[in-house]
């Protein structure tokens, strides 16, 4: 039996969309409304139009069991789709959605995670085999749900038309129009046309079943004895031309060979940034509030004043971040937009002409200095709301099943707890899952950590330096299941949110310490691809510093993750080009940075300390050459701060770089008379920082210094005293005394009366002398 | 205008007489035939004073059809900015094209200037020691103090003339002028009218008027324009070619150029080494490898274009009088350290860092130029 009904091809979310079809909808007044959606989330539907529920919101699907597939199904206020609901229901028609159920398209999922596993193994064994090039090698799961979203053949029928992109060409033809009729026949057009072109088969194939079971749920309904005319069906422009009784309908069999996956539904509120960045699907969702304020025009009638009310937001959010831009630019920027347009034979300027104009006039030809205010206005922040209880979000339940998985269940209690972890491979233990039980629970752990989710706080571990040890406090409340629920907004899983946290996280970081921080948090969370990302940004920061202070801890964090990576079955390869990387910095900045005071130097130290420690710990694959030339250009320098001058040296020495001779001299050269003695005590100074024991075993060193005491006058004596005893003074007293017995021989008092000396106590007249010296005026300092 | 390039066009033979003799054509008599082709074929509005419509102007500009005459793309990459600007153009406003030396500016704006009147030669060169006079008017003094003020005696700057007629003016590195020079701009672009008291009388510019001026992004703070005056222009900045290929076929075919009219002596560099040369410039101007995935730092000095064009220039003139004629690495390399290390301290570390960041490890095509470099540089 053939049929037809009455079909509304839209793009989802599209607000002209949303408003002919309200307009269709009055006009036809059909009993039943059939909506591309999934099957099994009728019951959400009233939700949905309910009162206290504000979009933006989703559905979404989710397996209840591992691994986690999840899908998404985002509405907004000029969703076509919630318009319609929002008009069935104020004229009381009935409401249902006829797109295939989530278990089957959570199967789906399964499907094409297999065989990219599949493919990926392949390439494996051939090597480098050519990927499809419309098809990424390996995408996350999520964004697999809709595999419309890598598609091309939209962007190829944009370029065909002379537009940048298909959100253009889309806005362009489709969203300024308000004659009746004009959408509902163009996008029928469209679909038509779409379906003529090439397209991957997967795809293609993926469709076809969808369009088969939609036109089963549609006879369904006529079968239920609703007239085809009393039907509206809203879809997909795609899908619109072959909703009829002319194509056949899914059989039984058919709908049961479909693989599925036991499914959960629930509604989850929404964010438009959220919205944004999933662009790609069903498209046109770019910039939800620019879309939303051209709903409000035309709700309100005047959609000619979309241009102007557009670009004064943009120049009132700068002019409230306190750059000044005139009205009269708004005016000169909304007759720019219309001659862009009627280069083009538009109807009205699209968001294209927009931002181009915001760039031209209020950017003053500069993207950057309106790219906030432009991702303000386009993008915004509203976030969607549901009535209390309506939500059990995927994310709730994925925490559930990792307590389950990781046995942490009976510490979901207010009772604060405590649990000591160790992230080595138990031996004893049968399956893999058990043998690595521990760090499995250490970077969930982490990840409620980066969550914020007040679960698990790390206590200080008392092994601070083992590093397979840990130590964690566990308590649950009611607060920390508010903010799991926010957590759905980042993501629907556990790992998800986590991931996506990290990004944004990434985007707002600025320096390279917190950069560092987040390769070892993502390290510690598990999460390869965050830490790829968060690797990238610290390389990016820190290619642009040249502070030592800075690059230095960072190269030594990195070095640290990539040494005791395998504890937690970490693989660091991609983190060894950017150590390197860093070193090389590091090594260059050097010289540099040892310009510089007393107070700065004492920092330095330090980060001349962590860059050396990588050079040892990881002599094979940095340029330890280079530092090692560096320092010794430092230890030379005699313009550069003598402390650190000092130290390099010291560095050198340990390493066994210097030869007696050459030390005693520099030592000479270092203390001879015509040198400041406060610039040579530094640098003795920096050299006694280091390895004191090689030190005290070199003889050569203790004569130059006796050579150097005798040759000083008195003035010149006590001034380097002082210096001298701040250098010696963290030497330990066993220290001390080698020392004077060392310069005792030297001077021929031989080692024992120097010892001797050394154990009488001061005589008072002694002590005055010292004293003195304490309040010895430096007159330059 | 001497500098003025022409990296991004390909310059037909002068079409007809009166180009001869002529170090260089201005571009309507260069595309003379082009020109009168779109003016032929056009069937759209055209917008008052304007040769041409809108839709011709951006043909002539990026290149397409005239009936069946194929129009040269005059202005390669950017189509979207050239629309921006005539768009600007046909609602009266001034256009003012920034960019860093060596991106077209001026090239862009004659052409425009072409298309729109079929005349690019009203200019004002901007100077240090531009004077109002050149903006508004001057007088023929003898006349002046012989008769007193006439018209006949009146010097019109090229900006009157084209209010009078209706055309488009060109005002070239605007902010070399002194800001009080620019000043004299703001009146005539807001009430479109000029003024000459010494003759009781005021001049209303004709539908038509325009101005496209120019200005380098290296120059802003020298003599920035003041925010009254850019409120009067529709800013565009015009960014450097945007792929390798481009700039690879612009280096090349300038290279080829060069090597014939300063007769070098020498073969042209490799089309592998011209990439390789072309590539490191546009990595550090831009602060990241091409492929995206390294932040590196950038040099204090310009690298444009025509640096690149000439390290490569130079490197052949090494070749041809003190080597075999051949480009070296070491010829490249040399030419390469000037052109990158402009300051001493800070440049020289900067390179460093790139050679062995980034060219040390890029395989065995690039050791010989990386170890070359590297030798110059330490």
């Amino acid at each position: 039996v053939t049929w037809k009904i009455n079909v509304f091809g839209v793009r989802h979310l599209s607000p002209t969309g949303a408003w002919h079809l309200c307009r269709f909808l009055e006009r036809l007044r059909p009993k039943v409304v059939l909506i591309e959606g999934l099957a099994d989330a009728d019951a959400v539907i009233p939700h949905l139009t309910r009162k206290g529920t504000k979009p933006p919101v989703a559905i979404l699907a989710y397996t209840d069991s591992m691994p986690v597939r999840t899908l998404v199904y985002p509405l907004a206020r000029y969703s076509p789709e919630y318009q319609a609901m929002k008009w069935a229901d104020d004229r009381n028609a009935r409401v249902e959605f006829i797109d295939l159920p989530s278990d089957i398209f959570l199967g789906f999922q399964d499907l094409e995670v297999e065989r990219l596993e599949r493919r990926a193994k392949a390439e494996e064994r051939e090597g480098e085999a050519p990927a499809e090039p419309s098809e990424p090698a390996t995408p996350l799961p999520q964004e697999l749900w809709r595999p419309e979203r890598a598609q091309s053949i939209y962007e190829q029928i944009a370029l065909r038309c002379g537009e940048p992109d298909y959100d253009t060409y889309w806005e362009r033809r489709f969203e300024h129009n308000l004659a009746d009729e004009s959408y509902r026949l163009a996008s029928h057009e469209l679909g038509k046309a779409l379906r003529d072109e090439e397209d991957p088969p997967l795809w293609r194939a993926e469709n076809l079943v969808r369009e088969a079971y939609m036109r089963r749920r549609i006879a369904e309904v006529i079968a239920s004895g609703v007239k085809p005319e009393q039907i509206v069906a809203v879809v997909g422009a795609f899908h619109a031309p072959v909703l009829s009784g002319d194509h056949p309908a899914m059989t039984d069999d058919e709908l049961a060979s479909l693989k599925r996956r036991p499914s959960k539904l629930t509604l989850m509120p929404y964010s438009y940034f959220k919205l944004s960045s999933q662009s790609g699907y069903g498209a046109g969702n770019r910039a939800p509030a620019y879309f939303e304020l051209l709903w409000e025009t035309l709700e309100a009638g005047d959609l000619h004043e979309l241009p102007g009310r557009y670009l004064s937001s943009v120049a009132r959010y700068l002019r409230e971040k306190g750059t000044h831009r005139s009205t009269a630019e708004v005016i000169e920027g909304v007759r720019l937009v219309r001659t862009l347009s009627a280069l083009h034979d538009g109807l009205a300027p699209t968001l294209h002409d927009l931002r181009d104009a915001a760039v031209t006039l209020i950017g003053h030809g500069e993207l950057s200095t309106v790219s906030e205010a432009l991702s303000q206005v386009d993008v915004g922040t509203a976030i969607g709301e549901l009535p209390k209880g309506v939500s059990q979000t995927s994310i709730q339940s994925d925490f559930e099943r990792e307590l389950n998985r990781l046995k942490l269940e009976k510490y979901r209690t207010t009772v604060k707890q405590e649990l000591t972890l160790d992230l080595r491979e138990n031996r004893r233990a049968k399956s893999e899952e058990a043998a690595f039980l521990d760090l499995d629970r250490s970077s969930f752990f982490h990840r409620l950590r980066v969550l914020e989710i007040g679960f698990a706080t790390a206590a200080k571990s008392s092994q601070q330096s083992a590093t397979w040890a840990e130590k964690w406090f566990l308590q649950w409340s009611p607060e920390s299941e508010i903010s799991l629920v926010e957590a759905v907004l980042l993501g629907e899983t556990v790992e998800l949110a986590t991931g996506f946290k990290f990004k944004t996280l990434l985007e707002a970081c600025k320096t390279i310490a917190e950069a560092a921080d987040l390769v070892n948090d993502a390290c510690q969370c598990g999460l390869m691809k965050s830490m790829d990302l968060a690797r990238r940004r610290l390389q990016e920061l820190a290619a642009s510093s040249t502070d030592l202070k800075a690059i230095a801890p960072a190269a030594f964090q990195l070095s640290q993750v990539v040494r005791y990576g395998d504890v937690r079955k970490f693989d660091p390869t991609p983190l060894l080009p950017l150590m390197e990387e860093l070193f090389v910095q590091g090594s260059l900045a050097l010289h540099g940075a040892a310009n510089c005071d007393n107070a700065s130097a004492q920092a330095l130290l330090v980060s001349m300390d962590e860059m050396n420690r990588v050079s040892l710990e990881h002599a094979d694959r940095v340029e330890e050459q280079l530092w090692i030339d560096r320092l010794q250009m430092l230890a030379d320098a005699d313009d550069r701060n003598p402390l650190l001058s000092g130290y390099a040296c010291a560095t050198l020495l340990e390493r066994g770089l210097i030869a007696n001779e050459a030390l005693a001299r520099e030592v000479s050269r270092r203390l001879s008379p015509g040198i400041p003695a406060d610039l040579g005590a530094g640098w003795f100074e920096g050299l006694a920082k280091r390895n004191r024991y090689s030190l005290l075993a070199r003889q050569p060193l203790w004569q130059e210094l006796a050579a150097y005491i005798r040759s000083l006058d008195d003035e010149q004596f006590k001034r380097a005293l002082v210096f001298l005893r701040r250098a010696f003074g963290s030497f330990s007293p066993q220290e001390k005394r080698h020392i004077c017995e060392n310069l005792g021989e030297i001077w021929g008092a031989g080692a024992d009366a120097a010892s001797e000396a050394l154990e009488q106590p001061l005589t008072e007249k002694e002590e005055e002398t010292l004293k003195e010296l304490n309040e010895f005026d430096f007159e330059d300092l | 205008m001497a500098k003025k390039k022409t990296d991004e066009a390909d310059l037909p033979a002068p079409t007809n007489g009166t180009a001869q003799g002529m170090l260089r054509a201005p571009a309507e008599t260069l595309y003379a035939e082009e020109l009168e082709h779109l003016i032929k074929e056009d069937k759209h509005h055209k917008p008052p004073g304007w040769k041409m419509s809108a839709r011709a102007v951006l043909t002539y500009v990026c290149g397409g059809k005239a009936g069946t005459k194929e129009i040269t793309p005059k202005y390669i990459g950017y189509q979207r900015l050239v629309e921006i600007a005539i768009s600007t153009l046909v609602t009266d406003r001034a256009l003012l094209l920034l960019g860093e030396p060596g991106t077209a500016k001026s090239w862009l704006s004659e052409h425009l200037a072409a298309a729109v009147n079929g005349d690019s030669t009203k200019v004002v060169q901007g100077t240090a020691g531009t004077t109002e006079e050149h903006i508004r008017y001057t007088w023929n003094y003898a006349m002046l103090i012989a008769h007193g003020p006439s018209n006949d005696a009146l010097i019109k700057s090229p900006i009157f003339r084209a209010m009078e007629s209706g055309t488009v003016a060109r005002f070239e590195e605007i902010t070399r002028c002194a800001a009080e020079v620019q000043d004299a701009l703001i009146s005539l672009l807001s009430e479109k009218r000029i003024s000459v008291p010494e003759l009781l009388t005021e001049i209303p510019a004709a539908k038509g008027f325009s101005v496209i001026a120019t200005a380098n992004t290296r120059d802003r703070g020298v003599n920035d324009m003041s925010a009254a005056l850019k409120r009067r222009f529709n800013m565009i900045v015009l960014p450097t070619p945007s792929t390798l290929e481009t700039e690879v076929s612009i280096v090349r075919k300038r290279v080829r150029e060069l090597a014939v009219h300063l007769e070098l002596r020498a073969t042209v560099p490799t089309d592998d080494a011209i990439e390789q040369v072309v590539t490191i410039f546009r990595e550090l101007r831009s602060g990241q490898t091409l492929d995206g995935k390294n932040k590196i730092k950038v040099p204090s000095g310009v690298l444009s274009t025509a640096e690149a064009i000439s390290v490569l220039a130079g490197g052949m003139a090494l070749a041809g009088n003190f080597g075999t004629g051949e480009v070296t690495h070491h010829d490249l390399a040399a030419g390469m350290q000037g052109a990158v290390v402009k300051d001493e301290e800070k440049d020289k570390l900067v390179w460093q860092e790139y050679l062995s960041n980034v060219l040390k490890k890029r395989g065995a095509e690039w050791r010989p130029l990386f170890t070359a470099c590297s030798e110059h540089n330490s």
